[in-house]
């Protein structure tokens, strides 16, 4: 069976264009091509895709025309700077969860696909945050990310936004690597995830979110927010590329250390929550397997 | 930065270096000096800014925030504000015990002159013109709640308290004796962008940058002026009499048994609250002819004019306020014709403080909102109440808690202190609370300000009920005492 992380793999894939990684058997993501690594004196820091990007031009310019709302709370994006007080709750209890103990001061995050920079400001406003890099591949975000960045002095000595594409970004590893509601706008996940965990230090966090591919799912993020409440805006979701969480969960299974095989990724965490119109988010247990839900996986050291 | 360059050198190309160069070196090339920036701006050195302060300072998850307070007297003589003990102020508050913990919880509380605050036990409430009654003491009620219904404090000795407590934990940026000239906006260079920023000028070209701008500053609110923030209301053409009087003795119940008391008369309510020993404290709502009646009479009439209104018909009252003086002997001939059980009044006043006499006009107002962008008001500049049921400084303790509340969780999940999205939890818990406790207290103004009519009868009747259905008078008495049963 192919892995769903090789989109396009169900059947209503086939009204998708057919995609190149499609009919290639599941691979370990470190037999994965890896992206050329464009020549220095060619970089494009401003440029929005590159020949391995994982990002999808329909997808950067639908998050582009709403870069003018993306910091008004009462906007479209509403749901997301409610969401993101649970995110510091989940990586705080994915923290604590460590079996050795883990530093708890000077923390470097990668913020993939930071969009107006709701996530990486807060990381970077935290004590215990050392630096934050923020990544998009939209230029118009980012400069919506950058602009907004400035009104809060405390921020400049600590936050730093790249325009590009994952494939292609050049950091040193961090200790917390964050994904929120990304995967599901990539073309590509298993690819995607296997550029994304390089930034990992040994012993540090892969931290993500997204939304379970179920008929509940369908409804409320596509039918109910999207159609009728318009909460959240029209396009903003194709469903069909939403991920469960024991997708995730196998992938990280299966990406072991090369060589002698041994397991890279600790024993993944989730947590499912629930919006409730009126009140925001809601942790529900068991959750994370029919709608939105946090995922966090520690790197082994 | 030079360094942090250097090592993005590694990625970003030449040119974007380069330029990267040019606009630091522009910038620090730029001769405007770097603003004084705070987290924290408290414009009030009352109970409630004091109090927010200290919540701030004794708070690990808060303590690192950048705090001012920024106050017109002179500190310092309030914080080392004492009396003797058989001198009182004529400013006091009746603290509810969720105050007194939250006061308990920030370290303040243990900073008071202790042996000055007195708690009460008993509560007694009649209706002026029927006589109907109701008695409130906790036997009977709920055994978890103590039974402390309120404590009598002078507001000094709170704000001294927390003074003392704010020196003990330091860390504050203070400018007392100072004046708030002017509240601006920030402006936008190239590395910061502060045009949502209030600036507080103060005398001597003092600037402080507010990330949150904090209007503790009273009923005439200049931080909710700059806010635009309206406070609608009304003046209740009331005047609260306040003065320390000594009584004959402790109390009808002892020296552990105090007992608050409260007569409404058609002209507003009359209170005599227990302060330590054989004093008390008086707070007489009525009009403001009245009010300048009392204050114009000698030690001797005035101390008449107190017993009065705990014994005397309406019309004796009425009458006795008509004379300019010789309200000694006039109450002491009426009181030969009326019959009065003595333990159901306060016991008798002997004399009144010297110069605690004062007065000050009654109204209501309720701010629209008490939050703007990177502005929140609290206490008095956010609503001021009828003080009839001794609720006016609870409020702002209870606006004080929900916003350091608020801004700890602001700060652990990284969200700007300042923004009005951090700061919806503060409105939404307090608005609705704070909206129906003032309807309350003006409807019961209201309907006691009526010496006659059809009202009197039906007011009675809801009096004697509610004191004879035990549950209800729990929930009244949980409400005075701001024990946790939210209406809300």
């Amino acid at each position: 069976m192919r892995s769903p992380l090789l989109r396009p793999a169900a059947p209503w894939a086939l009204l998708r264009r057919p995609s190149p990684l499609s009919s290639r058997p599941l691979l370990p993501p470190q037999q994965l091509p890896q992206p050329s690594t464009q020549p220095r004196s060619q970089c494009r820091p401003h440029s929005t895709t590159t020949a391995t990007s994982s990002v999808n031009e329909t997808e950067i310019s639908h998050f582009s025309s709403l870069a003018s709302s993306w910091w008004d709370p009462h906007g479209p994006s509403r749901p997301l700077h409610l969401m993101n007080p649970h995110r510091h709750d989940f990586i705080v209890s994915c923290l604590s969860s460590s079996p050795s103990p883990s530093p708890t001061t000077n923390f470097t995050y990668l913020d993939v696909g930071c969009g107006g920079g709701i996530f990486a400001e807060s990381a970077a406003r935290l004590p215990t945050t050392l630096s934050v890099t923020g990544i998009d591949a939209s230029p118009v975000i980012l400069a919506v990310a950058r602009q907004h960045a400035k009104r809060d002095p405390s921020l400049t000595q600590k936050l730093a936004y790249i325009n590009s594409p994952v494939e292609s970004l050049v950091l040193p590893p961090v200790d917390i690597v964050t994904c929120f509601e990304v995967i599901e706008h990539v073309d590509y996940p298993s690819q995607f995830l296997s550029e994304l965990v390089k930034f990992v230090k040994p012993g540090g966090w892969v931290i993500m979110s997204t939304i379970a591919r179920t008929w509940t799912s369908w409804v409320t993020t596509n039918l109910v927010a999207e159609d009728i409440l318009g909460v959240v805006p029209k396009g903003t979701h194709d469903w069909n590329k939403y991920l469960h969480e024991y997708e995730l969960r196998d992938w990280f299974k299966k990406d072991r250390e090369e060589g002698d095989g041994r397991p890279k990724w600790g024993e993944a965490r989730v947590m499912g929550v629930v919006f409730v119109p009126g009140c925001g988010w809601k942790e529900v247990r068991g959750s994370e397997k029919i709608g939105n839900y946090f995922f966090g996986v520690q790197r082994l050291a | 930065m030079e360094a942090l360059l250097r090592r993005r050198a590694a990625y970003v190309c030449q040119s974007c270096v380069r330029s990267a160069r040019q606009q630091l070196w522009r910038s620090y090339s730029s001769v405007s000096p770097r603003p004084d920036i705070y987290d924290v701006v408290c414009v009030g050195g009352g109970p409630a800014g004091l109090s927010l302060l200290t919540a701030l300072r004794a708070n690990p998850n808060t303590s690192h925030l950048r705090v001012a307070l920024v106050e017109a007297q002179d500190l310092s003589k309030i914080k080392s504000w004492s009396l003797p003990p058989n001198k009182f102020s004529n400013r006091c508050s009746s603290l509810t015990p969720s105050s007194v913990k939250f006061l308990e919880q920030i370290g303040a509380w243990e900073h008071m002159a202790r042996n000055r605050v007195q708690p009460y036990q008993e509560m007694q409430v009649w209706d002026g013109v029927s006589g109907a009654r109701i008695e409130f003491d906790w036997a009977g009620a709920a055994p978890n709640t103590g039974t402390t219904i309120a404590y009598m404090t002078e507001n000094l000795n709170l704000t001294s308290g927390l003074l003392k407590r704010l020196e003990e934990l330091g860390g504050v940026a203070t400018f007392d004796n100072a004046r708030v000239e002017n509240i601006t906006y920030g402006e936008e260079t190239e590395k910061l962008d502060l045009r949502e920023w209030p600036v507080v000028q103060l005398s001597g070209d003092k600037q402080l940058f507010a990330r949150l701008l904090v209007g503790a500053d009273g009923a005439n609110s200049p931080v909710r002026s700059f806010a635009g923030i309206e406070a609608k209301g009304w003046d209740y053409n009331r005047h609260g009499v306040v003065a320390t009087v000594e009584l004959e003795g402790e109390g009808w119940g002892g020296e552990f048994t105090k007992i608050a008391y409260q007569r409404f008369l058609p002209t507003g309510p009359v209170a005599m609250l227990p302060m330590p020993g054989n004093y008390s404290t008086l707070v007489w709502s009525t009009t403001p002819s009245n009010a300048a009646l009392l204050k114009s009479l000698s030690p001797k009439d005035f101390t008449a004019m107190v017993n009065a209104a705990f014994r005397l018909s309406t019309v004796d009252l009425e009458y006795m306020h008509t004379q300019s003086s010789g309200q000694d002997e006039e109450y002491s001939w009426r009181m030969e014709h009326t019959p009065v059980d003595h333990r159901a009044v306060p016991q008798v006043v002997t004399a009144v403080q010297e110069g605690t006499v004062a007065s000050f006009p009654l109204k209501l107002r309720h701010a629209d909102t008490y939050v703007a962008e990177r502005v929140a008001l609290v206490g008095d500049a956010a609503h001021t109440i009828h003080p009839l049921a001794g609720q006016g400084l609870n409020q702002g303790q209870g606006d004080v808690q929900s916003l350091a509340k608020t801004i700890e969780y602001a700060v652990i999940h990284g969200q700007d202190i300042g923004v009005g999205m951090s700061l919806e939890s503060y409105v939404s818990e307090r608005y609705a609370a704070n909206h129906v406790l003032l309807g309350v207290c003006d409807k019961l103004h209201k309907l006691y300000s009526f010496g006659s009519g059809p009202l009197v009868p039906l007011r009675s009747l809801g009096l004697s009920a509610v004191n004879a259905f035990g549950p209800l008078k729990t929930f009244v008495m949980n409400q005075a005492a701001g024990n946790g049963i939210k209406v809300f």
